[in-house]
């Protein structure tokens, strides 16, 4: 079968890469890893985005303190970096009794379990609050959530996995948000429930009463009754009508709305970094294209001979040079194959990381345009590497290249 | 009746002078259908150049190469390819096998570009130059006699019309050269091709149907000669 018709050429295309077999071991590799970079930096850019956007609890706005937005975010939705500051439970009674105000759930930080944030709020966000459009809350068979005014706690399912918590297990919380050992609090709290896993943030936390990070052993009485933010849906106009109140004409509270918006800026804000991978990812596409070129060069300098023996053989000049432009193709395939391979590295570790930092789940192998648009250039990319050497074949001198003169 | 034919047959090249060297200048030249013929000449004399014009390697300057009817000369490069890889076989010194390639592969590549794909016949005729067990050896796993002999089945493999041989002995033992000798003009006889063999050697070229002496032939070299 591979000596006839087109198959002649595959087949010498083939052998003529396992004649340099380690060559083209490194340019795939070259190429797969700017593949892997190139997809990589697209498609996690936008999965991360999306991931966010869709891990943001359901939630329209989020009321704190006076300061960053982003920050606001960050820490009563994804449970990161610390709360800008507080606000009093008056402002958050103030804000539930808003017109336009359809559901508002104090949040109340400051403590930790073995690294885990303790986040309080009340149980009716667990009972009313939809994370996702039609979804509620669901504690684990055999748990529940928790009783406002008891030492109870409700464990986000990474954090059980992660602890081995389960219902019945009692612990002490520890002061702050980075675990040490001396900053052990007296008081004692239960598992009642493990939190179904929602693939967002709020599964890498443990969420008690907000009473309970309120009036927990050794914090100040004097804020008691604090809030660090409150978490609120808004029908109608009432976005504008609070971002007019809080953000524009008041000066005791910010508000972060919408979330999106927000989520948005700290993307751009991430710009820079996704253009440093971008430059990289087109470096190493550069070096990848230079190591095709340069080993297709130095083996068409090496095969002179073995095209002029195929040209005494009968071979056409198409032939040849097609075996060098398929070459160059196979590489780019071997190539492609493996940029999908590091991509899975990549957007596995990526997935891994962002989860274990942030809870927020990315879907990294979801298709995604990158996957198309990658190989179909880095193909065009690898032919057109191929086409000097090609030429070079195609010019080839054979009676020079046959050697033997008399 | 002229199997092969050349008549006012010339080919230069660039000369490091900046001017033209005439290497090949041959008035009239033939041999007949199934003729085994041997060339004796001098190393550098032309006669590698004038083998590559009649296999269609390269095109005259000026001049005529008749072969089997086929005015050769004025075919297209395309035309001659497909010329050279079904009808001319062509042996060299250094054997030319392709090193990538096992021995039945070499012999199976020569035929693909003829658009044959017979593997019994690869194997056949690696069996009759002794190579049947060699099959999956590559050039470098051969000694020198049995890469001169994969060189011989492959040139016989698409049934040739003419062989063209060019010192095919050049880098053979006494003992290896008389084995090649005998196995080249064994299987054009069995194929009904003509044989041109070229070399520097007398002893070579002695025995065939009909010799040349190519100083007699080329008159650029015999020219070179008297300058």
């Amino acid at each position: 079968m591979f000596f006839s018709g087109p198959w002649v050429i595959l087949f010498l295309a083939l052998r003529g890469l396992r004649q340099y077999a380690f060559s083209t071991i490194v340019a795939s590799l070259a190429i797969a890893l700017a593949g892997g970079l190139f997809v990589g930096t697209w498609k996690i850019k936008e999965e991360a985005k999306n991931a966010f956007s869709r891990s943001a609890g359901g939630y329209d706005a989020v009321l704190g303190a006076r300061g960053s937005k982003l920050q606001l975010v960050l820490n009563a939705l994804f449970h990161l970096e610390a709360s800008p500051g507080n606000l009093s439970w008056e402002q958050y009674e103030l804000i539930r009794g808003t017109r336009g105000v359809s559901e508002a759930y104090p949040l109340a930080v400051g403590d930790n379990y073995h690294g885990f944030r303790l986040v309080g709020t009340l149980s009716e966000m667990f009972e009313k609050h939809e994370w996702r459009k039609g979804r509620k809350y669901m504690a684990q068979p055999g748990g529940r959530f928790f009783t406002d005014n008891a030492k109870e706690a409700l464990v986000g399912g990474f954090v059980a996995r992660k602890l081995g918590l389960k219902v019945g297990d009692t612990f002490h919380p520890y002061h702050g948000l980075i675990f040490k050992e001396e900053a052990k609090h007296k008081d004692i709290y239960v598992v009642v429930g493990i939190l179904e896993a929602t693939g967002t943030p709020a599964d890498k936390v443990i969420w008690i009463p907000i009473k309970g990070i309120q009036l927990m052993d050794g914090h100040d009485p004097k804020t008691a009754s604090d809030v660090s933010a409150v978490l609120l849906n808004l029908k109608g106009s009432a976005g504008f009508m609070l971002d007019m109140k809080y953000n524009k004409q008041g000066n005791v509270a910010t508000l972060a709305w919408p979330v999106a918006g927000t989520l948005a800026s700290f993307f751009e804000r991430l710009v820079w970094f996704q253009r440093v991978l971008e430059v990289i990812a087109y470096l190493v596409a550069f070096v990848a294209v230079c190591v095709i070129l340069a080993i297709l060069r130095n083996a068409m300098n090496e095969r002179r001979r073995e095209i002029a023996i195929l040209r005494s053989l009968g071979a056409r000049r198409s032939t040849v040079t097609a075996v060098v432009l398929v070459q160059a193709v196979l590489i780019t395939l071997f190539g492609i194959l493996g940029a999908f391979i590091s991509y899975l590295g990549i957007g596995l570790f990526a997935a891994s990381v962002v989860r274990e930092q942030t809870g927020v789940l990315l879907e990294p192998f979801t298709y995604d345009p990158s996957f198309l648009y990658v190989p179909i250039g880095m193909l065009a990319v690898g032919l057109l590497s191929g086409f000097l050497p090609a030429l070079q074949a195609y010019r080839s001198d054979v009676a020079k290249n046959l050697v033997q003169q008399s | 009746m002229s199997f092969l034919e050349v008549n006012d047959l010339r080919k230069s090249f660039a000369s490091p002078d900046g001017g033209q060297s005439l290497v090949v200048d041959v008035e009239t030249f033939s041999i007949t259908n199934g003729e085994l013929c041997g060339m004796r000449g001098e190393s550098g004399s032309g006669k590698t150049t004038f083998l590559h014009l009649l296999a269609g390697i390269l095109s005259p300057d000026k001049g005529l190469i008749v072969f089997d009817g086929t005015e050769v000369s004025k075919l297209n490069e395309s035309a001659r390819d497909h010329l050279r890889a079904s009808d001319i076989g062509y042996v060299f010194q250094s054997f030319n096998l392709l090193q990538g390639l096992n021995c039945f592969e070499n012999v199976m590549m020569a035929m693909a570009f003829a658009d044959n794909s017979d593997e019994s016949r690869a194997k056949e005729l690696l069996d009759r130059v002794g190579l049947s067990h060699r099959l999956n050896h590559y050039p470098s796993q051969l000694s020198i006699g049995q890469q001169q002999r994969v060189a011989l089945a492959r040139a016989l493999a698409n049934r040739p019309k003419l062989v063209l041989a060019d010192e095919p002995t050049g880098n053979l033992d006494p003992a290896n050269a008389r084995i090649a000798l005998n196995l080249l003009r064994e299987l054009c006889v069995e194929v009904g091709a003509a044989l041109l063999l070229v070399s520097h050697d007398e002893k070579v070229v002695s025995g065939f149907d009909k010799n040349f002496d190519w100083k007699d032939i080329n008159r650029a070299f015999a020219q070179a000669m008297k300058e």
